[in-house]
């Protein structure tokens, strides 16, 4: 056949008929970790009688740049026109082999891998003889497999470059500044009315002891100042379609009832006649049905929460007219995205009633609303007085919420307990300790710890200084809560705290104390509306997860969805921010080119087998994937299925129904199965050691 | 010899973990880049673990593909066993002055066959990648998984005998080779020049580094790495299988004496992680683990030191003052035991063989080459550490990695990340003359 | 049993899905805990694709017991796993007309991490045919299963 006639064929993703598959089958040794059990020379070599094998090589580490090479000399020289390899994982190397061909010339397609360490040697030690048999049928299944594979090519798709960040706090911030910057449009949605999350509640962060707002307020100035960003706030996705490079996100944007800022505002708020707690101060004070949060909000003007409002129009009455709109109503808008950002943060750890005395005793705070009281902004101007009096003793208890035992500690709805490290609250303990020295000098302080994990730069210098301050330590195990009860009435505190103490006698002791401070964990915040949009799964410590906790944590199993700060497990500040700069790193790659490329595993019909039954687009779950299209032919008329590659998942639903066997998922064909089962269960032929 | 010239967006100093995913994150977005690594291969500090917490992963099997990516990359030009000399800010750039050490092998021929090593008469013992303890020919392949994978000659040892000129088949050794002086320009450069452990001789209450089965955490890495020297755990002194095997935790960490008050981060989770590959590798061995505060941080760890316990490694709380040794060298350790009725007792324990979990010291000197401060722990200090961790005072220059202070792999990750898109950044803006400093267009803000 | 069977040790196939028992089993090798080695587990991106047919045909070929590890409601396919329990349960039917013991074909939700699950699955396949043997062949309404699928290449391998 003329080289021309090949090409073209092999770009019409046929494979040519005549062209004989010349396989290259490689065995790796994987440093001992398949070769010490599997025979993999034997293997090799038994592997090269079979019919179509050109060459067959072990090799100690296939993945090495030797290894690699040899593929590609087998390739460029022997003419290697498959490529079956048995090694480790799949899911470590494949991309890896893959790439290899692509050098060589050969479509990466054209390879098939084998488990042979996770799913052979390693669980197979003891039958060593057994195990290089297991080897060889999944080897020759590969072989099968590969007399029948076809070049694919990836499905290309369009991308806009453009990213949407779902959240508002840091991390969502500190993504869409980065993908802004980098010259892509960025979409930043905002559940709440006001920009900052969490980190506006914060007084200072460690471990530079700035202040958190002023800190913050810097990074929102340079969002608000990037032309790029699109910012709405009092908005959630409400839905979404479409797929990686594509997605129409539905936005559904709350009323905020006021336009722009005035100076009467004060006076609009004081005229509300509804009190709520108010969230920011995490119910130390009260505030309004119309309020701002705090002082240097952004954006600045007041909003108004509809859920307590009664529409009364008090404030209407105050306010300079057509400022206040209680008639306002939400809308809903779409964005057109390549890529979404997860930033959806995190929620202190809420103690059960009871737990250390929360909620049964007044004087029994946590670490965010201590924040809000050492904050001068806060509910006592940032005096350390609880209940109109100044603290004079103070118990700060570690890892309420955090590090939990099963039967010991109470589980959350799901069942489990927090048994994950909420990585922030040691530091930030200490560090409220050092902001107490500071207000009440002659206060005592008690830091109840299990251990100290003051891990990050300059976070020791915060326990050196602790130490340094008179803080005393008492070090307590999970299995004996401290714990809180009040004292009789004559005490001179309110609350005693019994803690057996491991760090001096291992005796129980009591302390007095006017305020009990619950160093709370964290959890993420409740975001099952965006994984059912998004398709994205939490781990079991119910944080978003990530593809691979260890070489690629901002990614997850969706392609163009990405994880930034707390959403995907604990972390302070600055690791918050370079989680969400590494998560706008990976949206820049993927959608910068203004193009995604997708794996070919999609439905593909034969035409010439597809009779027209319909019956693939019945069973077909996916919306516009596969549909009966009319086609005319010397004037003839017929129908024939028609796949849209791009909203095709590869769910293969349609090929077990269809009638003709006109369908298959691309690269993972009917046919290419049926001879991988016969090829393992067939006689191989006989190899040294075999008897 | 006539000066290579190289012209990148952006210079990455170091090919561990951190400069390659810089590099890689960089070169996806589209960049041009130049990664420079001193040692003979890429790979760093991560190529000679065993294994990765809290995975278990191994760590060659995850490593070798990001080296492989990286030396692989379309946009990515690698230059191993290189030095970088100077650098001189250049309009809103740099020009980098490197030098490539002469591996007396032309890298172009050889193709890592060996055959130089297997005829080499001579070895030396001392193989950085296997911490001593084993030995390497003078030409060599620097280890299995290298990248690049080629030979080169440990010049100051060798004899010139001339066999490995006759064994190459394709004539590649070549002992005229000088040094090769390359000149980089670049828009940006990034440091991820890592660090170093603590020296085992560095404290001398733990024996200075003279107990022979006294050994660094490195070092049981490289004993319990599938391409370690022995293949399995054995003591250096009589080449043993310890029974009992004790870590010493904060040996070069929190520690006042030596000058480093910081926690080096990774040293819990690698004891712990070590200590669960021994009872794989060792059922019957008995391990203990001597620490101050368990610091298991991270996503996952807590769950893994749990584990571990529950496998049944002793952790002790308690700081280790003194190691010594008896008649048969086996380690005696001295330690403040608060036990578990909380009793405060100094007590001595025999192990077979004691490994200290030593900390992370900040690699290279960056403050006197790239002229970027660096804080009291000697790394690298920057102006804005929370929100903008990679950006140091330097403009045009970032950091990523261990270059920050001490971190785990996972952390390095993002930290890469966070390096690459504060690069990208700079290159985009008009600071980094990527492009005339734009009017700003009305802002499109919609607030609720 | 018949001669045939004998001398060949019995068989089980794992048709496991990528998202959920493939990733399973990996973790099973990472953990070094044993199994035996007459198991033989073939990657697949959705168990939706194959027809009863596919299990008939692999029963026939040398296949004693066949355990789908799909990933039940974590597939990532919308569909798939109501698709798959439905072709499983139309295979059944067309077991029993073989005589073929139900047992012999499982559907079992094997999730990515699913250490025990997996295990379980395998030793109650190995203590199956330790009870009822292999496939007794060939099977004993043979019309129903055509000699050769299209687009295969069969017998490929001959010792000697």
């Amino acid at each position: 056949m003329p080289e021309e006639n090949v090409n073209k064929q092999a770009q019409a993703g046929q494979n040519p008929k005549d062209e004989e598959p010349r396989i290259g089958v490689y065995v790796c040794n994987c440093g001992g970790n398949i070769g010490d059990v599997v025979k993999c020379d034997m293997v090799a070599q038994t592997l090269g009688k079979l019919p179509n094998v050109t060459v067959a090589h072990s090799n100690m580490f296939m993945c090495s740049d030797p290894g690699q090479k040899m593929i590609a000399d087998d390739i460029k020289e022997k003419g290697i026109n498959r490529v079956v390899i048995g090694a480790c994982s799949i899911f470590l190397h494949e991309q890896t082999f893959r790439r290899t061909l692509e050098r060589a010339g050969l479509n990466p397609y054209l390879y098939y891998h084998v488990g042979l360490r996770e799913q052979v040697s390693w669980v197979h030690h003891g039958t060593p003889k057994e195990a290089t048999e297991k080897s060889i049928r999944m080897m020759a299944a590969g072989i099968a497999k590969a007399r029948n594979m076809k070049p694919l090519e990836p499905v290309r798709l369009p991308a806009h470059r453009h990213a949407l960040v779902i959240g508002g706090g840091v991390a969502g911030l500190r993504s869409a500044l980065d993908l802004a910057r980098r010259g892509l449009q960025v979409t930043l949605v905002e559940k709440s009315h006001y920009l900052g999350g969490r980190m506006a509640q914060w007084e200072r962060v460690f471990p530079t002891n700035e202040e958190a707002r002023p800190l913050l307020k810097r990074l929102i100035d340079q969002v608000l100042a990037e032309p790029n960003i699109t910012i709405h706030t009092g908005a959630q996705v409400a839905g979404a379609k479409g797929y990686v490079g594509n997605y129409t996100v539905t936005i559904r944007q709350q009323p905020r009832g006021v336009r722009g800022t005035f100076p009467n505002e004060q006076g609009v708020m004081d005229v509300c006649p509804i009190k709520q707690r108010c969230e920011f101060n995490y119910g130390l004070s009260t505030r309004k049905a119309i309020y701002r949060p705090y002082k240097e909000c952004v954006p600045e003007g007041l909003v108004i929460d509809w859920e307590h409002c009664t529409k009364c129009g008090e404030c209407v009455q105050v306010a300079p007219e057509g400022m206040i709109n209680l008639e306002e109503e939400a809308h809903e808008f779409t964005v057109e995205v390549g890529a979404v950002v997860l930033a959806t943060g995190f929620q202190p750890y809420e103690p059960f009633y009871g737990e250390m005395g929360w909620k049964e005793y007044p004087e029994v705070i946590t670490l965010p609303q201590l924040h809000r009281l050492l904050d001068d902004e806060g509910p006592s101007d940032g005096k350390f007085y609880w209940n109109g009096h100044p603290v004079r003793n103070v118990a700060l208890i570690h890892c309420v919420g955090s590090r939990q035992v099963e039967g010991v500690h109470r589980a959350q709805m799901d069942g489990e307990v927090n048994n994950y490290c909420s990585r922030v609250c040691c530091t930030a303990s200490l560090s409220m300790a050092s902001l107490i020295r500071q207000k009440a000098p002659d206060a005592k302080i008690y830091e109840i710890y299990e251990d100290i994990r003051a891990y990050g730069r300059w976070h020791e210098d915060y326990y050196t200084r602790a130490s340094k301050n008179n803080v005393t330590f008492l070090r307590y195990y999970a299995e004996e809560i401290p714990e809180v009860r009040r004292a009789d009435e004559k005490a001179e505190n309110p609350l005693l705290v019994k803690v057996r103490d491991h760090l001096t006698w291992g005796e129980e002791i009591e302390i007095p104390v006017d305020l009990v401070v619950l160093s709370v964990g964290m959890m993420p915040n409740p975001v099952q509306d965006l994984m059912e949009i998004f398709k994205v799964t939490p781990g079991s410590d119910r944080f978003l997860l990530e593809v691979h906790p260890k070489l690629r944590p901002v990614e997850t199993a969706v392609n163009g969805v990405v994880l930034a700060g707390t959403a995907q497990g604990p972390m302070n500040i600055q690791e918050s921010c370079a989680a969400a700069s590494a998560a706008a790193a990976k949206v820049s790659a993927l959608i910068e080119q203004a193009k995604v490329e997708l794996e070919p595993y999609v439905a593909h019909v034969d035409p010439d087998q597809c009779q027209g039954s319909g019956e693939c687009v019945k069973v077909c779950p996916q919306e516009e994937a596969i549909e009966l299209k009319t086609f005319s032919e010397n004037g003839r008329t017929f129908q024939r299925a028609v796949v849209t590659p791009a909203n095709c998942n590869g769910c293969g639903v349609c090929v077990s129904v269809c009638p003709n066997r006109a369908l298959d998922v691309q690269g993972w064909r009917l046919d290419e199965y049926e001879a991988m089962v016969e090829a393992i269960a067939a006689d191989i032929p006989a190899w040294e050691g075999a008897a | 010899m006539p000066t290579e010239h190289i012209k990148v967006d952006a210079l990455v100093v170091g090919g561990g973990i951190a400069g390659m995913q810089t590099a890689l994150d960089l070169g996806d977005q589209g960049y041009q880049v130049a990664l420079v690594e001193r040692q003979s291969s890429i790979g760093g500090k991560m190529i000679d673990l065993s294994k990765v917490f809290p995975t278990l992963d191994c760590c060659s099997c995850i490593t070798t593909p990001k080296m492989s990516a990286t030396a692989h990359h379309d946009n990515i030009n690698l230059l191993t066993y290189s030095e970088i000399e100077s650098i001189n800010r250049n309009g809103n750039g740099f020009t980098v002055q490197v030098t490539k050490k002469p591996r007396y092998v032309r890298e172009d021929d050889c193709t890592g066959c060996r055959s130089c090593e297997l005829v080499c008469p001579l070895e030396v013992s001392e193989d950085e990648h296997e911490f001593g303890r084993t030995s390497h020919r003078i030409v060599y392949v620097p280890f299995s998984t290298a990248v690049p994978q080629k030979a080169v000659v440990d010049i100051d040892n060798c004899i010139f005998c001339g066999k490995c000129i006759q064994a190459c088949p394709s004539d590649a050794i070549d002992f005229t080779q000088q040094p090769e002086p390359v000149e980089i320009e670049t828009r940006s450069i990034v440091l991820a020049t890592g660090f170093e452990t603590t020296p085992i001789d560095a404290k001398k209450e733990y024996g200075a580094g003279k107990l022979r089965n006294v050994i660094s955490g490195m070092m049981m890495e490289r004993l319990l790495a599938p391409t370690g020297p022995y293949g399995r755990v054995l003591r250096p002194s009589d080449g043993k299988m310890p029974a009992s095997i004790a870590y010493v935790q904060c040996a070069g960490s929190r520690d006042q004496t030596l000058g480093v008050t910081y926690c080096s981060r990774v040293c819990c989770m690698y004891a712990i992680k070590q200590a669960m590959l021994l009872s794989g590798a060792l059922p019957l061995a008995e391990i203990t683990i001597y620490y101050m505060d368990i610091r298991t941080f991270g996503k996952g760890y807590e769950q893994f030191y749990q584990n571990a316990k529950a496998m049944g490694v002793e952790f002790l709380k308690g700081k280790v003052a003194r190691i010594t040794e008896d008649a048969d060298q086996n380690p005696i350790v001295r330690v403040e035991l608060i036990d578990e009725f909380g009793k405060t007792r100094v007590t001595e324990r025999q192990h077979d063989l004691v490994v200290l979990s030593v900390g992370l010291l900040p690699g290279g000197n960056p403050q006197a080459k790239f002229g970027v401060p660096v804080g009291e722990d000697g790394f690298i200090q920057v102006p804005d550490y929370n929100v903008f961790p990679a950006v140091t005072s330097q403009p045009g220059i970032f950091v990523t990695g261990t270059a920050l202070g001490p971190m785990d792999i996972v952390d390095s990750i993002m930290m890469a990340g966070a390096a690459a898109s504060a690069t990208a950044s700079y290159l985009e803006s008009s600071n980094g003359s990527g492009k005339e400093a734009q009017s700003q267009p009305e802002r499109s803000v919609e607030y609720a | 049993m018949s001669t045939e069977t004998e001398n060949r040790s019995a068989k089980i196939l794992l048709l496991a899905t990528l998202s959920g028992g493939y990733r399973g089993a990996d973790m099973v090798g990472q953990g070094h805990m044993d199994y035996p080695p007459n198991t033989y587990i073939l990657p697949v991106m959705s168990a939706a694709i194959f027809p009863p047919k596919f299990y008939i045909d692999a029963f026939n070929k040398g296949f004693d017991a066949i355990t789908v590890m799909y990933s039940g409601t974590d597939s990532p396919y919308k569909g798939e796993s109501e698709k798959t329990a439905e072709i499983i349960n139309e295979t059944y039917g067309k077991m029993k007309e073989l005589n073929l013991d139900p047992r012999r074909l499982r559907l079992a939700a094997i999730c990515t991490v699913c250490v025990r699950p997996f295990l379980e699955e395998v030793q109650r396949a190995e203590k199956l045919l330790e009870e009822i043997g292999s496939v007794p062949r060939p099977l004993t309404k043979p019309q129903a299963v055509p000699a050769q699928p299209a687009g295969t290449q069969g017998g490929i391998f001959h010792a000697n």
